[in-house]
Formats: structure tokens, sequence, C-alpha cells
């Protein structure tokens, strides 16, 4: 039928006609259910109204958490002074770059393993995979403070690092290989047939279509771990402690302002890294974007 | 010396055999196709020559030497995939010179190179585009210039045209045989498409279930099936189930036709008679033809020609052609329930065992 209404010059179809009028009528009080924009304001208003406030009073001038007297920066400069928490700063920092490295590095290379080499136990391995990403983050940080606490491995920021690369691993594969089981096999027989070694076919033909899924994941695991409170709580040493743990211990001890500069600039932080995985690949000259990556809507 | 030979060559998957003992020799310059329906081991035995399976018995010789322990990566043949597996982060001439490069060819050379080659396909002009932006059509020319640019001994095309659509496969054909004619390397052409396979072969093998049933050049293929097989994949099948009767074929109708029989054809054994459409007579029959008589039942409008199927006997049905020519009419033509006898020469039936 689309044939007959497409074809230039040909009469318009008298049902297209009738409908014109129709569509001016008012409309039905049911055709557009108002309370759906209400449900949606009241998701927005849930989830943004505490983040505004905390952005909002951490630029207070007093140290009132209730009302807002003023614009000032002195709870960043209480932030950025005290020694104890830019070292927490930096501990994190430093425990999401080494996280986002190695758990990117192994979650790659696990993804390769599982999706290419088909052997009778990938089956269960792609599904053993995905425990971690069940695991209760409760359980998986008690059993590591086991396991450093049994084996006498002391705990400090290393410990921290390992517990959030096992938990990272799986979001990378599970981001790489999707992507990876959309690239045919034939593209990396082409590769080979063309004269380049199992290494320069993976180099030349496999890497490129991977990388911006890998830095999606690579990114993704940097806000997880930089956030991330359950492991480090449980596997942190005494100091530096990371900061999300750093602001649990100074709330025991009485809510300060500092803690809001202290939040927004860690969402600051998780914008932004989530920010680089979108716009980087595009940037870079890629046509889709780490987000469509992410959540696996790629074109075929 | 041949281009590729297979000796005895068997491939299994677990307990599924895909390909079994074949022997088979391509020579040089030959446009060689494997013909078959899908399953029927050809395109494991083109992945076997490109290196990308390994066979679990007997040898493969490229040139004379053979090559179970060289990786696909130093073979010298190159292979044009169905899905066409360009590099989708590569432009056209990136593509194009991929093989190139890998060899180390000197840069100023690989610039000459890949320009002969996209002017070979008429792909000029679109050097710098990204697959993505290609026609199904472009994309074809720019693996199959991949393919050619590094000279392989021996070129493996896998249903290089499949999916296109006809008009563009069948311009395709034209083309394909044509370069193959200019740059004089072997082709081992892999499709199902017996049309094809006729109108671009040198020589055909003919797979079912493993095993090359018949090989040939496409007359011999046509003309002479060797089995109930390759009659029946090799255009449309007209098979008469019979018995030998002295020195004839007593029909299942009931008609008793001469034909030519097989060497060692006993009395009474049962035999297939094979007859292509366009050798059948429609009334007007000459002097000397086998003769049968039976009901159309179909009538298939196929444009220069008409299907006529008529019915001899219930289940037995033969497929005769009504030429839609100048002189043809429309009010003197067979219809549904008439009545038609069916002729052709003995020389143009083939017994089949």
């Amino acid at each position: 039928m689309s044939t007959v209404e497409s074809r230039p010059g040909a009469p318009r179809p008298p049902a297209a006609v009738t409908r014109e009028p129709a569509a001016e009528k008012p409309a039905k009080p049911f055709d557009r259910p108002r309370f759906l924009k209400l449900f949606i304001g009241l998701f927005f208003l849930f989830s943004f109204a505490p983040i505004v406030l905390v952005v909002l009073f951490s630029f207070n001038s007093s140290r009132s958490l209730q009302d807002f007297q003023g614009f000032s920066v002195r709870w960043y400069e209480t932030f950025f002074e005290s020694e104890s928490l830019r070292d927490s700063l930096l501990a994190s920092v430093q425990i999401a770059l080494v996280t986002m490295l190695i758990a990117t590095l192994i979650g790659t290379l696990l993804a390769y393993g599982l999706v290419r080499a088909r052997t009778r136990a990938s089956g269960a391995l792609n599904i053993l995979m995905l425990v971690p990403l069940v695991t209760p983050e409760i359980v998986a940080g008690a059993s590591a403070l086991l396991l450093f606490t049994q084996i006498g491995f002391e705990l400090s920021l290393t410990t921290i690092m390992l517990a959030h690369i096992t938990f990272s691993i799986s979001y990378v594969t599970v981001v790489v290989r999707a992507r990876l089981a959309a690239i045919s096999r034939d593209v990396e027989d082409a590769a080979m047939d063309l004269g380049a070694t199992r290494l320069a076919t993976f180099r030349l033909v496999t890497l490129p279509a991977l990388w911006p899924a890998i830095l999606a994941a690579g990114l993704l695991v940097f806000a997880l771990s930089f956030d991330d409170f359950v492991l480090s709580f449980f596997t942190t040493g005494e100091s530096p402690q990371p900061l999300p743990v750093r602001i649990w211990t100074q709330i025991r001890f009485g809510v300060r302002p500092t803690i809001n500069a202290i939040g927004t600039f860690m969402l600051v932080v998780s914008i932004v890294t989530i920010g680089l995985a979108l716009l980087l690949p595009r940037l870079l000259g890629r046509r889709e974007s780490g987000l469509k990556v992410l959540l696996g809507r790629e074109g075929a | 010396m041949s281009a590729i030979r297979f000796e005895t060559v068997t491939k299994r998957f677990g307990e599924t055999v895909a390909v079994r003992a074949l022997d088979l020799a391509v020579e040089k310059g030959e446009f060689f196709s494997l013909l078959g329906p899908s399953g029927c081991g050809k395109t494991t035995t083109l992945r076997m020559v490109a290196g990308f399976e390994q066979p679990s018995e007997g040898r493969i010789y490229l040139d004379g030497e053979p090559v179970e322990t060289v990786p696909p990566y130093k073979r010298h043949v190159n292979t044009v995939f169905q899905s066409y597996a360009l590099f989708e982060h590569l432009s056209v001439e990136d593509n194009v010179a991929f093989g190139l490069k890998r060899q180390k060819v000197p840069r100023g050379e690989i610039r000459t190179r890949v320009a002969e080659a996209l002017e070979l396909v008429e792909l000029r002009g679109r050097e710098k585009a990204r697959p993505r932006e290609l026609s199904g059509g472009q994309k074809q020319r720019v693996a199959l210039a991949r393919a050619l640019e590094n000279r392989p001994s021996v070129l493996l095309l896998d249903e290089p045209l499949g999916a296109l659509d006809l008009q563009l496969r069948k311009q395709m054909q034209v083309e394909l045989k044509g370069i193959q004619r200019e740059v004089g390397i072997t082709f081992l052409y892999v499709t199902h498409d017996q049309e094809e396979a006729l109108a671009m072969s040198d020589r055909i093998a003919v797979m079912e279930d493993g095993e090359v049933m018949q090989c040939g050049s496409p007359e011999e293929i046509y003309e002479q099936p060797s089995g109930p097989f390759v009659a029946g994949f090799i255009g449309i099948s007209n098979l008469l189930s019979g018995v030998v009767d002295n020195g004839g074929v007593k029909l299942a109708s009931g008609v008793t036709c001469a034909a030519e029989l097989p060497g060692d054809c006993a009395q009474g054994s049962e035999v297939h008679v094979s007859v292509r459409p366009e050798k059948i007579w429609l009334d007007e029959l000459q002097e000397g033809m086998v003769s049968v008589e039976g009901t159309v039942v179909e009538r298939v409008y196929v444009g220069t020609t008409t299907q006529v199927i008529v019915e001899l006997a219930p289940g037995m049905r033969l497929t005769a052609l009504e030429q839609n020519t100048a002189r043809a009419r429309s009010d003197d033509r067979w219809e549904i329930g008439d009545r038609v006898r069916l002729g052709w020469h003995p020389e143009h039936a083939r017994v089949l065992r």
C-alpha cells in the first residue's frame, strides 16, 4: 500500500482526506494522560532534590545545613587544606586508576577468550563470570577481608585495589564481550587471509573495532571504583583511607558542611568520567558513542 | 602441476563428516566451481584451502606443495567472503592496501597497485569512502579488489554474489568472469546457484553430503548428469522412474521408451530416466521419438517461456517448455486439464541409476 501512496502525482487516497478534519477535534482527555507528567516530575524531584541541596549548601557561607546565608567557597578550602582529606582523595584516585587499568586489561582478555575460544566449558564460564556482578557487595567485602587476614596480607591501598579489580573485571568483560560478539569472525579470518599474523590481526582489526567498548568499560570501572564504599570499607587499612570511607568516618563525629563540598566534588568527577565515556569515542572519530556501547544499543 | 590438489581429504566436526575422502585437482588458470546445496561441504572445502580449517585426514597441495603446516597468513591464496568481511574502520583504499602493507611493499608501489585494482573493479573516486557508505555491489567489488591485489595463485570465492539482488548478480557474473580471464588467476568458486556455476565455470564439481557426485564441464554436468542427484540439482528435474526392459526402459506409467543404457544394466533393474524440459516436444512429434501422453496440471509463466507441467500417471510429472515467441498465439495453447502428447528423441534421454 505504501508504494501507492508514495508514487508522485498519484491521486491522494480518500482515507488521507477524511483523516484531516478528525485531527482538528479536541484531543480526548485520555489521549495523553497528564498524570504521566506528574510521575516524571516526581521522579526527577526525588532524584535530583538531594543532589541539588548538597551542591547548593556546599557553597553556603554559614555552617547551617538548613538555611542558605550567602555564597562562599570556604568548605572547599577546608576540604583541600585538610591534609588527611587530600590524602584520601589522592588514595581514591590512585585506586580508581590502577583498578581501571588492570581490570580493563584482564577483562578484555577474558572477553576475548570467552568469545573466541569455543570450548566445552565456555558456556559454563560465560555464566560463572557473572557471579561477581550479582554477589552482594557486603559478601564480597567480608570475604575479601577474611581472605586477606587469613593469609596475613596487611590491609592497605593494595588490598583495596585487589578487591576492586576482582569486582570490576566482570563489568569490563560484559561490556567488551557484547561488542566482540558483534564483530564477525570473517573479518578476523580476512585479515589473516591477507597476511596478518594472529597478533597483527588483533592489533589491526579486532582492537580498532573493540576500543570504544574498552574505553567505555574502563571509564565505567573508574567511576565505580572511585565512589565505592562497601568493598573499600572492608579492605581499607588505617591510613590513608579512600574518600568515601573517610567521609563515613567523619560523619560519625557529626555532619559538617565540608561533606557537601566533598560530595559535590565527587559528583563532578563522576559526571566528567561518564561524560568522557560518552564523548571520547565520538571526538576521536567513531560514530557510536560510549553510551550506546554500554547499553548495547549499537547499529548492526 | 595442479594449482590445488586434494588427496583423500576428510574433514570431521565431532561426529559429523563435512567432507568425505575428497580427491580433486584444480588446474592453473581454471574457473572451478564447487556446487551443491547448503551443508554439502563446499564451504568447508574452501576454508581448508584458505587454512582456516585443517583436514582431519588426507593432504592438500597448493602448487604442488603440501600445506597442512602453513598458517593462513603464509598461504598464497586469498578469499572473497560471502559477508565481504571488510574492515569497517578503514577506507576503501586502506582495505585494498591491507595485504600489500603486510607484505611490506614500498609505499609508492602500493599506491599505484591499489589505484590499478580499484580501476579494475570500477571503483575509482571512492578511495576515501568507508565500507558503510557503499552499496552491496560496491562492497563486493572492494572485497574482490582487496583479495586480487595480492596476486594470489588461487582466489577463493565463497558465494560472493549471494547477498546481491538478481539484476546485479547477473551483471557481476559477467564481470567476474571477465576479470578472471583478464588476470588469469585460478578461481575456486563456491556456490549453491546452479545457473551461476553453469554461466561462469570452466569446470564444476557437484557436491552432496561431503562427496563429489560429478566433476566436469558445464555441458557435461548439464547434458550428461551422472546420477539422479546431479540431474535433479542442475536445471529442472524431469526424473521418471522405471525398470530396464529389453534394451529400453519401461516407465512406471506403462510406456516403454527407447534409451541408451549405461554399460552394466541388468534386465529388470530399477533406473531413472532424465529428460531436460527444453528437449521435450509438445504435440507435434517427429519420427522416431519416444511418445507419452498425459494431462496438463499446471502452467507456470516465467517470461520467455511457460512451463507446462504434465502428469503422465499419478505422481509422475514432466515439465515441458512452451516458447513465448512472436509466433505464439494466446488462443492456441495448452490449458490445465488438456490431454497432451509429449515426445523426445531417444538420444536426449539419460538413464540414471
